[in-house]
């Protein structure tokens, strides 16, 4: 409890209040702009956080940075029903759901109160998985604390099938994906024993490929790429928004489907691979499924966008738990969350809490303090947000570029990366269009090293013999966790039934 | 899913897996420190790779290739910003930041969509000084300045 009230001392000062708040602000403007997801959005602002804390010191630089982009993620998360409702167009993939009932409720003049049923949902959601967030974090990083090098292993591996086998259509593309991030993060100076691997002397590419940049060139130019070459014509109007208080009826009506929601929510949100979009998908089917009118669902019933709101937000809160307390990232997001924490020199992971303490827990009570911010910036200025949905394409895509140019060469200082980012955008867009999942990539990258390393050092251990990994118990039970988890849905695939796959995580 | 396409990326990935796992063997086997040399991991990747490419080739001689309606694709653009964003690299070093930046922007707008040339003017102006304004100056950050016949 210090330790959380000492993390408030921390997000309180000045300039991480002011970075929270820039960080939801920035946020919710990227998810309501079409074609910029969450995953681009925090890849595109590591660089430019970078810069503006350069002149901190170290620590202090990571705990901003990171309270900042973690806005901008929960904040998307938050974004995206804005553009489901008035739109019928989701900004990100986990606010497909709340179009259903959200624009259905818009129609019938209702947008109001589904945008504050929304705002509400997703601040109860975020406070509910918070809450969690801190009671689990100590005992859990505990647990971890005892894990072995081979016990780490099985851990990511656990980590990477559990992504790979949600992600996309394809299992092999996924697989292929993950396999081809891995082997990207080889590029480089071998860490343990300072060989250089694939470098074929380039100077540039004796520090390995930049995170950042290949993040960046695959989200958000690919995205970039992507909007400039399918020009969409948008020609719905937006509805009106009309009053923003939802009565005492529709408050009543929701409660039941927030609480859901957000427990549900945050369960899928820990599991690794399962993110927002099936968090959501879910928490909208048990409401369908309990509701004493199942039939009012997609005509416009504020219960079909309070549930899958908050179990997309409380998903998202979820979601940090495996990676500030395991050091896995379960998503692309959290991926990129923590190629950032890496560029600041602090490891996620078990140690986390013990070593960098400001950090972890100032992050932790500046989500809490950035729910609020959401939530009060949300209420009244919903109007404004609106607006940004009519940014013309033609001005934002070009800047877009210019940012990502911007963002790389202003913390690598080479065009070579420069000329790396434009290379892996069009990559990105090519591998997106043809249903290769683009988050195993990164995650393979960002895991790669530390696969490398607690593999190699499992087998220094056992001296080569690779059945090290079964005979540790823990290390057994993850790599059989990890096996189910791919044979699973492979095996419901063969019996003909479908299988929801998180497409954008 | 587009059959050629797939075959093509596979292929592509199949080379990559195998180049990885020649290369490795270049690679010293022992390291100081560790039974395991910094080859292994890689070639295991490498392999896994290959075969991962290979059962996808299978796929695709499985499926029935669905030629839906192509979507006409605005190649024209797409090649103006990209080689306009080539052109920007290279020259960001030679002939500075602001400069550089203020042309991509405005051939991109323009490229976009044509018409309003003093909006494109007035924005790529404002972005490209605004950065290199706040960054430069108040940060302290770097970028490539003028060109030196400017200064």
């Amino acid at each position: 409890m210090t330790f959380l009230l000492d993390g408030f001392q921390t997000a309180l000062q000045l300039h991480n209040l002011f970075f929270a708040f820039l960080g939801v602000l920035i946020g919710t403007a990227v998810g309501v702009l079409p074609g910029i997801g969450p995953m681009s959005g925090v890849a595109l602002l590591i660089p430019v956080t970078a810069s503006m804390t350069s002149g901190f010191e170290p620590a202090q630089a990571a705990t901003s940075s990171i309270i900042l982009l973690a806005g901008v993620y929960y904040g998307a998360m938050y974004g995206g029903s804005t553009t489901s409702i008035l739109l019928n167009t989701p900004g990100e993939s986990s606010s497909v759901v709340t179009a259903l009932d959200g624009y259905q409720m818009a129609k019938q003049g209702r947008a109001g109160s589904a945008l504050a049923i929304a705002a509400i949902g997703s601040f109860a959601a975020g406070i509910v998985s918070l809450i969690a967030l801190v009671l689990l974090a100590e005992p859990l990083s505990n647990v971890a604390l005892k894990f072995g090098p081979a016990e780490y292993f099985s851990l990511m591996i656990l980590g990477l099938a559990a992504v790979s086998g949600l992600a996309g259509n394809s299992m092999t593309k996924a697989w292929m994906m993950t396999v081809f991030g891995l082997l990207l993060s080889t590029i480089g100076l071998d860490s343990v024993s300072g060989v250089a691997r694939f470098t074929y002397n380039i100077s540039f590419l004796y520090g390995g490929l930049e995170f950042l940049t290949v993040a960046v060139g695959l989200f958000a130019l690919g995205e970039v790429f992507k909007a400039i070459l399918h020009k969409e014509q948008n020609n719905d109007g937006i509805a009106k928004i009309g009053r923003i208080i939802p009565s005492k009826e529709e408050l009543k009506e929701s409660a039941g489907p927030i609480a859901r929601g957000s427990l549900l929510g945050f369960l899928v949100g820990i599991l690794p691979g399962a993110g927002a979009t099936l968090a959501s998908f879910f928490s909208y089917m048990l409401e369908k499924k309990i509701s004493k009118h199942p039939e009012k669902f997609g005509k416009g019933t504020i219960a079909g966008v309070a549930a899958p709101e908050s179990a997309n937000n409380a998903a998202s809160g979820g979601a940090m738990i495996p990676l500030l307390t395991l050091g896995i990232p379960g998503s692309g997001t959290t991926a990129i969350l923590m190629g950032a924490l890496m560029m600041y020199n602090v490891q996620p992971g078990p140690l986390l809490f013990d070593e960098h303490p400001d950090v972890a827990w100032g992050l932790i009570a500046s989500m809490f303090i950035g729910n609020v911010m959401l939530l009060i910036l949300n209420m009244p200025l919903v109007k404004i947000f609106a607006k940004i949905i009519e940014t013309p394409p033609k001005y934002l895509l070009p800047l877009i570029i210019a940012i990502s140019i911007f963002g790389v060469y202003a913390v690598q200082v080479t065009t070579f990366d420069i000329f790396l980012l434009l290379g892996f955008g069009v990559l990105g867009y090519l591998l997106a269009a043809h249903d290769f999942p683009l988050a195993p990539l990164v995650l393979g990258l960002v895991l790669g090293p530390m696969i490398e390393n607690n593999m190699r050092r499992a087998l220094t251990a056992s001296n080569g013999d690779f059945f090290v990994f079964i005979e540790k118990p823990i290390s057994f039970v993850l790599l059989i966790a990890a096996i189910l988890w791919i044979a699973i849905p492979f095996l419901m695939k063969l019996k003909g039934k479908s299988v929801i796959v998180n497409e954008d995580m | 899913m587009n059959k050629t396409f797939d075959r093509i990326a596979t292929l592509t990935f199949l080379a990559i897996g195998v180049l990885f796992m020649i290369e490795s063997l270049r690679i010293s086997k022992s390291a100081y420190g560790s039974v395991v040399g910094p080859n292994v991991f890689p070639f295991l990747l490498g392999l896994i790779l290959v075969l991962l490419s290979v059962k996808l080739l299978f796929e695709t001689m499985r499926y029935p290739s669905t030629h839906g309606e192509k979507q006409r694709l605005q190649y024209k653009k797409f090649w103006t910003i990209f080689i306009s964003a080539i052109f920007y690299t290279i020259l960001l070093e030679p002939i500075g930041y602001v400069i550089t930046t203020f042309l991509f922007l405005v051939i991109g707008f323009q490229t976009m969509e044509k018409g309003s040339i003093w909006k494109s003017i007035i924005i790529a102006a404002c972005f490209s000084l605004g950065v290199y304004g706040l960054y430069v100056k108040m940060l302290q950050g770097t970028l490539p300045s003028w060109p030196i016949w400017l200064r």
